[in-house]
């Protein structure tokens, strides 16, 4: 297995309110891996995703993605960086008012040309695919409905579909079950593993439960305050790293 | 090579005191303006009932040579009084706070103090430059801060100020001293004479009856001693028909222009930052000037009652109006959706077509019918400047009152048909916005 993703002194400080974000984090993760990030909120999770595809721009350090520079990229490298690497997020991020087809389909938007892409033509073997991911994520009968017409949960597999639409190397998942209840969450994090597994496609994910993480992960990493303070298998978070990580007073939760 | 011998007490660069006293500034400015504004409307307000000696012939108020000086030295007096025992209105617009350099409430006697240091610190301002250390530092009284410094920035450690009856604050009744004397100021200067209404209702009676008893005679068609045509059909159909042009083409020029002047999409660097600015100063003045002060250029330009000129105007204006309305609509869009499509590794321009123009069309609707409402409303007056449409036929009787002997009566059937009109596409517009929304 060799590595996929490299991350090295990174460092994030937001400029308004000074606040340290990252704080000269490396780590490294290999293809085929299921890494979970763990943390409390405000511990820089999302910073971290965000910035591996650079929706924030780190302020200082270096991310190689299957060897390329993605700190250094220019703008046309960076678009095609991205299109490799596929972002689900906790609230969903559909364009509530398109159909959920479209939305499926603005997963294709680094591929297609972009003057069909200006009148909403997609190749046909594109929107066949669409419909095949929806098929996958299992709600093919919802694909001319509009987006907010589904439940949250539906929303987040409309989320997977649109980023298998990228065919990414990785898939980096924002928190991807918060805004969802424990049953929900369980399938949407099978079809996370699903992908982990079927198509080989390197998983990042941040998640609150501790629980669920164990359950998926094959590596936790988990940060404080801007630091790695754990690094390793989900077998070795015991009693006294979940303190470390969580802090004195926290009580473990569990999802079943 | 000698050292400048380093300040005690502060040894901040002399800019960044300029900026620290800035808001000081304002609010001091401020304040100083409502004194003199008070000092303004009281003496105004003498001259209208008591005819005081310093007021001349034309009601103007003027004072001898050295009067000025004396009412800008009390006004600036009372500033600082107020500055030195009470939280103005400047200091609380500007997020200041009287405070002492414990961040306690000050005693009076320190407030005295205060009010003396601040004679102090006006009257040194002429050797200011000539001195080694700056005044505030003269006036150190023991604490680091210095007496200049009682005023602080209101921050999230401050001791919150005891809830008190707003009313019975000294900003309290200062504000409702302000606007109870510009109420009454702006009553004296419009001339508000409620009586004159009452006493001179009879002269303007047959005017009301006339109006109310339209006729409608040229409703299909007239012909002036010129040999124009005119009817109230015809000039109302050229009145919707302005509207229409102008909300569309406005419309569809503002579209794209409106993404120029959103922050979220333009803020990704500098050059971005200006376009947005130009484009939000563009939007800004041409919405200040009136559709009926553009009618005017362009009915010089294409003819006095050409449809075109007012078409012309209400097409500049609705830019400008549609193009704000449309970009401030693009600033409050869910950001979310962008990140999701930039994720995909689409084009800048892709974002905006996916992510952007889905969330606003509904908004961007309604805005541009309810511009089509108010650009109704305006073609029907903007003939007063030569802009055409019904009002040309409206100005044209009114012009005749004398002359014709119904011309009320004319008046009033345009009236009426500008009401109907207005109405009606009023009422449809609001129908087809409540289906959008």
């Amino acid at each position: 297995m060799d590595e996929l993703i490299r991350v090295e002194h990174l460092t994030k400080v937001y400029e308004r309110g000074e606040v340290l974000a990252l704080n000269d984090i490396s780590f490294t993760v290999k293809r085929g891996e299921f890494l979970v990030l763990i943390g409390l909120s405000g511990s820089g999770k999302s910073t971290l995703l965000r910035c591996i595809n650079r929706l924030i721009e780190p302020t200082s350090g270096k991310i190689l993605f299957d060897g390329l520079d993605v700190t250094g990229a220019s703008a046309r490298q960076l678009r095609q960086l991205r299109r490799r690497m596929a972002m689900i997020f906790q609230q969903f991020n559909l364009v509530k008012r398109s159909s959920v087809l479209t939305n499926v389909l603005s997963g294709r938007l680094g591929y297609v040309r972009p003057a069909a892409s200006a009148i909403h033509r997609f190749p046909k073997e594109d929107i066949e695919s669409a419909i095949a991911n929806l098929e996958r994520v299992g709600i093919p009968e919802q694909a001319y409905k509009r987006a907010d017409e589904l439940s949250g949960g539906q929303q987040q597999r409309v989320g997977i579909a649109r980023a298998l639409m990228q065919t990414p190397d990785l898939l980096m998942a924002d928190e991807p079950v918060s805004a969802l209840d424990p049953a929900t969450a369980h399938s949407v994090m099978q079809y996370l593993e699903l992908m982990n597994r079927e198509d080989g496609v390197t998983v990042i994910a941040s998640l609150h439960f501790l629980s669920l993480a164990r359950r998926y992960g094959t590596r936790i990493l988990a940060l404080k305050d801007g630091e790695i303070v754990f690094e390793g298998l989900p077998a070795e978070i015991d009693k006294e790293k979940f303190k470390e990580i969580y802090g004195e007073e926290a009580e473990e939760v569990e999802v079943r | 090579m000698k050292r400048p011998k380093k300040s005690k007490f502060d040894s901040r660069p002399t800019i960044d005191r300029l900026v620290a006293l800035r808001p000081r500034v304002a609010a001091f400015l401020l304040d100083w303006a409502s004194w003199g504004y008070i000092a303004y409307g009281v003496m105004y307000l003498l001259n209208k009932y008591w005819y005081l000696r310093y007021v001349n012939f034309y009601g103007r108020l003027t004072l001898p040579t050295w009067g000025w000086p004396i009412v800008i030295l009390a006004t600036l007096e009372l500033t600082l009084l107020s500055h030195a025992f009470a939280q103005t209105i400047g200091l609380s617009l500007f997020g200041l706070r009287l405070l002492g350099p414990d961040l306690r409430r000050i005693p009076f006697s320190q407030r005295l103090k205060r009010y003396g240091a601040l004679h102090a610190f006006l009257l040194a301002q002429p050797i200011a430059p000539f001195l080694r250390r700056p005044i505030g530092e003269l006036l150190h009284d023991g604490n680091p801060t210095g007496r200049m410094h009682l005023v602080a920035k209101v921050k999230d450690d401050m001791p919150p100020e005891p809830p008190e009856k707003v009313w019975l604050t000294y900003r309290g009744l200062f504000l409702t001293g302000l606007l109870g004397l510009t109420f009454w100021l702006g009553w004296k200067i419009t001339t508000i004479n409620l009586g004159m209404l009452v006493e001179r209702i009879g002269k303007s009676g047959h005017i009301w009856n006339d109006l109310f008893t339209p006729h409608f005679t040229y409703l299909t068609n007239f012909v002036n001693e010129r040999g124009h045509l005119y009817s109230i059909t015809y000039h109302m159909m050229e009145t919707i028909f302005m509207a229409f042009f102008a909300t569309v083409t406005g419309a569809i020029v503002a579209f794209p222009l409106s993404f120029l002047g959103a922050r979220n999409i333009m803020g990704f660097n500098k050059f971005g930052w200006l376009i947005y600015s130009i484009m939000r100063l563009l939007f800004n003045v041409f919405r200040s000037i009136e559709s009926i002060l553009m009618a005017v250029l362009f009915a010089v330009w294409v003819g006095f009652g050409n449809p075109f000129a007012g078409a012309m105007a209400l097409f500049f204006h609705t830019i400008a109006a549609l193009g704000k309305l449309y970009s401030e609509q693009v600033e409050g869009i869910d950001p979310g959706p962008l990140e999701a499509i930039a994720t995909t590794g689409a084009r800048r321009w892709q974002v905006v077509v996916y992510g952007v123009i889905p969330q606003i069309i509904p908004s961007y609707l309604a805005f541009t019918l309810y511009r089509w409402d108010i650009n109704i409303r305006m073609a029907t007056i903007i003939a007063l400047v030569g802009g055409g449409g019904i009002g040309t036929l409206l100005f044209y009787f009114k012009n005749e009152v004398g002359r014709l002997e119904d011309a009320w009566n004319q008046v009033g059937a345009i009236i009426v048909s500008i009401v109907v009109v207005v109405w009606l596409l009023d009422y449809i517009s609001a129908r087809v916005r409540e289906k959008i929304g």
